[in-house]
């Protein structure tokens, strides 16, 4: 007897890979999406500061713009794989907090 | 002396008044002893015996009357009143009976009548004429003669009923029934013309001319025929009205009418709801009673003393616009009648209908014409408490039972809410019949469920299907509130002054039975879907369910056509919000995200694949067998993972993809849920081959069989890892579709599988001899990803099922049977032993 495969129709799930659960400004899930953010994923990408701290790219940025932190250290975003999810954001100044907690 | 003359003169004329009354009574016609009796009757009066004369005189003629005329009269009916129940049916049937017997009875005893009333004519005049001469003596003789008719009538109507047989109204009532059942059937022969249409023929001949022919004009044979019959009954009702039995013959025609009413009614409504009833009844009243009670009273004389007599003192009643065509202005008995015969028509149709309700509503909407006209009914009755009352006790028996499954009652339910949304709409009594549903299935485990397939499946409100495919409840709820939206705009943008007057104006207060605690119906808005959610309770409870179910139906997709699930997800977040919706929506989502992911990195893993050449193309499988659905899985129900060790090729193909993925996604990567999704798969044999789609699970076990044609139950659950109880259990399909066969080895507990590779092996174990078969697994048979305890019992109840219940009889095939024993096995209910099954202990 042989078996042939004609389609393998599988499931799967995707994960940021964060190291943490949690994002540390809006204490929502990384696989999930921050507050502002209607669809995970694609559509709320995160963000890994010089510290190796994620966090959801959107809720960096409205801290930083309420903070008016200006003599923050300004750091290229380093991501582990870059490009997919940085890609859009490489080019803009990010100020990330030194010693954010 | 003068006193002995006095006497002697007193007892002579009183001796020849006797004589001259004996000679009056037994004339036989003969008039001529009146005039002289006027000298008698004068003297005996100037003595002062008017009265004791008078009472004379009536009391020989009830003599005369009693023997001769009343004894011949009910002699007639004797042979119907002594006999028992049955016999009087016999004479019932008979064709001319009691018509005959009745019209030629009356005929004579009036005759009589008739005769016996010149007589005290005659004693009238003579008194009178007495009174004339002596004004002084005028007031107490007077008395006497305008006295004498009046107690004559008396004693004729008193001797008759005193007389009356017990059966007589009986008879009476025969009769007009009889009579009015020949008027309908000539009439609906006629349906058209109007026999009664030139009705002041009867008002020319109602003073004395009954007896004349009537002039037929050169009209149709069957309008001068019911013009006939109505006369003949005419005369009938003339002649006991004349006897004094007017009341009694009114109860016997009346009641007649209202029995000939009812049995059109229910002849008309029958079983068939599909077409409204209300107006033909109400036709048929005018056309059949209403007609002849017309022409029955014109002849009568009635309703022309009602019109002169009621000008002035028109009753509320006759206020009301009614004319009857071919009957113009009607008098007051008329309206009346048409009035009490119009009320009776509702309120026996509404009975009939408040009866058959439950059945109505199951086929609703077919049957919305009697819906309608129930309606009309209960606004003319105001008997809605009757239909309430009636309704709850038939859906207790019939409905809220063990043996009547949810969804039905669900379906009843909402029909339920449609039928009475049209019969009020104010909402009252569908919240006092919608109560114990509501209760009843807030206790069964399975609604939820129920309604979530209800609300999201394509067969939708319609459990039989008649409805369009595709078009579910939602779907149908929501041209509902579209239409009702459109409706509430209208009124908000029109309105100015006049319009808000107009308004308040037609303001109506809820009905009687509202409960005063519940609001009133500006906020009671009918909401079908509002009705329903609130039998669970809230509606989160509801979107919960309905994500499992959805995660469910999206797990076992081999596409990513979802179009469907997102209109019915559209039309959900309407009702219940965004926001409740937002994890179905992201669900969804992932679908068409997977979609897109899925086809790009299949080509760029084809792109590599070419480069890399095709060397290994016979023996791995090609990327594109391979989908993926990649769910976000925060946002999905808790899904329930188990290990499973696919085969190395498949296994390769994950390991590629998710490489492919991450690359194309970085940072983010891929975690398989292996035991997930499903696989369509060829099996090849020798000499066929078959076509499967299942769950990954059996497609890992059959391709161990590659290797291998044989494996014992043990060494095949460490090779797929899974555990070897569930291994069993999982391998149940495939024996029972003939593929492996189990065999007991050494060891008990540890079966050998060994796959059916040729035709004749296979012949063996099983009936199925096509060639190639291609079976579909329905998600019945595949497990079910997601855990549900209501799954799990749905499951279980059909097992009980097939042992419990033998009345449809048994229609599955061998193979299926098989199957079915083997699932048993496995699930160690029973064992088989020796080719045949035992029940395990």
């Amino acid at each position: 007897m042989k078996v042939k495969i004609l389609q393998w129709h599988s499931v799967a799930s995707w994960t940021w890979d964060a190291q943490d659960e949690t994002c540390g400004i809006c204490r929502m899930a990384f696989d999930g999406c921050c507050p502002d953010c209607k669809f995970p994923g694609d559509d709320c990408p995160l963000i890994w500061g010089s510290c190796n701290h994620a966090f959801h790219l959107h809720c960096i940025l409205k801290w930083g713009r309420k903070l008016h932190l200006v003599h923050v250290v300004l750091s290229r975003v380093q991501a582990p794989g870059s490009l997919a999810t940085v890609g859009k954001s490489r080019d803009l100044p990010f100020y990330m907090a030194p010693n954010f907690r | 002396m003068q006193l002995v003359d006095d006497a002697d003169g007193a007892l002579d004329s009183w001796a020849r008044f006797c004589d001259l009354s004996d000679e009056l009574f037994g004339g036989a016609g003969d008039l001529s002893a009146g005039p002289r009796l006027a000298p008698v009757v004068a003297d005996l009066c100037a003595r002062g015996l008017a009265e004791l004369l008078r009472d004379q005189f009536i009391r020989s003629l009830e003599g005369i009357f009693r023997s001769n005329a009343v004894k011949k009269f009910w002699q007639q009916f004797h042979p119907y009143c002594n006999s028992s129940a049955v016999e009087r049916i016999k004479f019932c049937v008979q064709e001319n009976w009691p018509e005959d017997i009745l019209s030629k009875a009356l005929e004579d005893i009036c005759l009589e009548k008739n005769y016996q009333e010149k007589c005290v004519l005659a004693l009238v005049h003579s008194l009178q004429s007495y009174e004339d001469r002596s004004p002084h003596r005028k007031s107490k003789a007077l008395d006497c003669s305008s006295s004498l008719m009046p107690r004559y009538q008396l004693m004729v109507s008193s001797v008759l009923l005193t007389t009356l047989p017990l059966s007589f109204p009986e008879i009476l009532n025969v009769y007009f029934k009889k009579k009015l059942e020949e008027l309908n059937i000539m009439m609906a022969g006629l349906d058209g013309s109007d026999p009664f249409d030139n009705h002041d023929l009867f008002e020319r001949n109602s003073t004395s001319a009954w007896h004349s022919e009537m002039d037929i004009d050169g009209q149709e044979p069957g309008i001068s025929e019911s013009r006939n019959l109505v006369k003949n009954i005419g005369k009938v009702v003339r002649d006991l009205r004349y006897l004094g039995f007017t009341s009694m013959t009114e109860d016997s025609y009346s009641s007649a009418i209202i029995w000939l009413l009812k049995s059109k009614v229910h002849e008309l409504a029958g079983d068939d709801y599909r077409i409204p009833v209300l107006g033909c009844v109400k036709k048929w009243i005018q056309a059949v009673p209403l007609k002849f009670l017309h022409a029955l009273l014109t002849y009568l004389g009635d309703s022309l003393d009602n019109e002169s007599g009621s000008s002035g003192l028109k009753s509320p009643l006759a206020s009301r616009p009614s004319s009857f065509p071919g009957i113009g202005v009607p008098s007051e008995a008329l309206v009346r009648w048409h009035m009490r015969l119009e009320y009776f028509a509702y309120e026996t149709l509404q009975d009939l209908r408040i009866g058959k309700l439950f059945e109505i509503i199951v086929d609703y909407p077919e049957s919305s014409p009697a819906i309608e006209d129930l309606k009309q009914c209960l606004e003319y009755t105001g008997q809605h408490s009757k239909l309430v009352d009636s309704f709850i006790s038939s859906l207790r028996y019939r409905l809220l039972t063990a043996g009547a499954s949810t969804n039905d009652i669900l379906h009843q339910y909402v029909s339920t809410i449609k039928a009475l949304r049209t019969i009020d709409p104010t909402g009252v009594f569908l919240e006092a019949v919608g109560e114990p549903i509501r209760d009843y299935l807030r206790g069964r485990k399975d609604t939820i469920k129920c309604i979530v397939t209800m609300l999201t499946d394509g067969s939708g409100g319609n459990a039989n299907g008649t409805g369009n495919a595709g078009d579910n409840l939602l779907e149908e709820l929501n041209r509902d509130a579209e239409n009702q939206e459109n409706v509430d705009y209208d009124d908000h943008t029109n309105i100015d002054e006049k319009q808000a007057w107009l308004n308040a104006e037609s303001w109506e207060p809820d009905p009687v039975e509202a409960d005063p605690l519940k609001g009133s119906r500006n906020r009671r808005k009918i909401d079908i879907l509002g009705l329903i959610v609130s039998i669970i309770g809230s509606k989160d409870q509801l979107v919960n369910e309905y994500r499992v179910m959805l995660a469910e139906k999206l797990l076992n997709k081999s596409d990513f056509d979802i179009d469907s699930d997102i209109r019915t997800l559209e039309l959900l977040k309407i009702h219940f919000g965004e926001s409740s919706m937002q994890k179905c929506e992201i669900m969804l989502n992932d679908l068409i995200d997977s979609k897109r992911t899925n086809s790009n990195i299949k080509t760029s893993l084809s792109k590599t694949s070419q480069t890399v050449g095709t060397v290994q193309e016979e023996t791995e499988l090609s990327h594109e067998v391979l989908d993926a659905t990649i769910i976000s899985s925060n946002f999905w129900p808790p899904i329930q993972t188990e290990d499973l060790t696919v085969p190395a090729s498949v296994d390769q193909l994950l390991s590629d993809y998710a490489k492919r993925f991450h690359q194309i996604k970085t940072p983010r990567k891929l975690l398989w849920k292996k035991n997930l999704g499903t696989v369509k798969l060829e099996l090849q044999f020798e000499d066929r081959s078959m076509q499967f789609t299942v769950a990954p699970v059996h497609a890992a076990i059959i391709m161990q069989f590659q290797e291998k044609p044989s494996w014992t139950s043990k060494t095949l659950a460490t090779a797929i890892g899974v555990p070897v109880d569930s291994l069993n259990r999982k391998i149940s399909f495939w024996t029972s579709k003939g593929v492996l066969t189990e065999s007991v080895g050494p060891d008990a507990d540890d079966p050998t599988f060994t796959v059916v590779d040729s035709t004749s092996d296979f012949n063996k174990n099983s009936t199925v001899n096509q060639l190639s078969e291609r079976f579909q697994i329905t998600e019945e048979e595949g497990e079910s990803s997601i855990a549900s305890v209501e799954e799990q019992l749905r499951k279980e109840m059909t097992v009980y099922e097939m042992f419990c219940i033998a009345e449809p009889s048994y229609d599955k095939s061998l193979q299926q049977l098989q199957s079915f024993l083997s699932g048993l096995v496995s699930d160690e209910k029973l064992e088989m032993r020796d080719g045949s099954y035992l029940l395990r202990k």
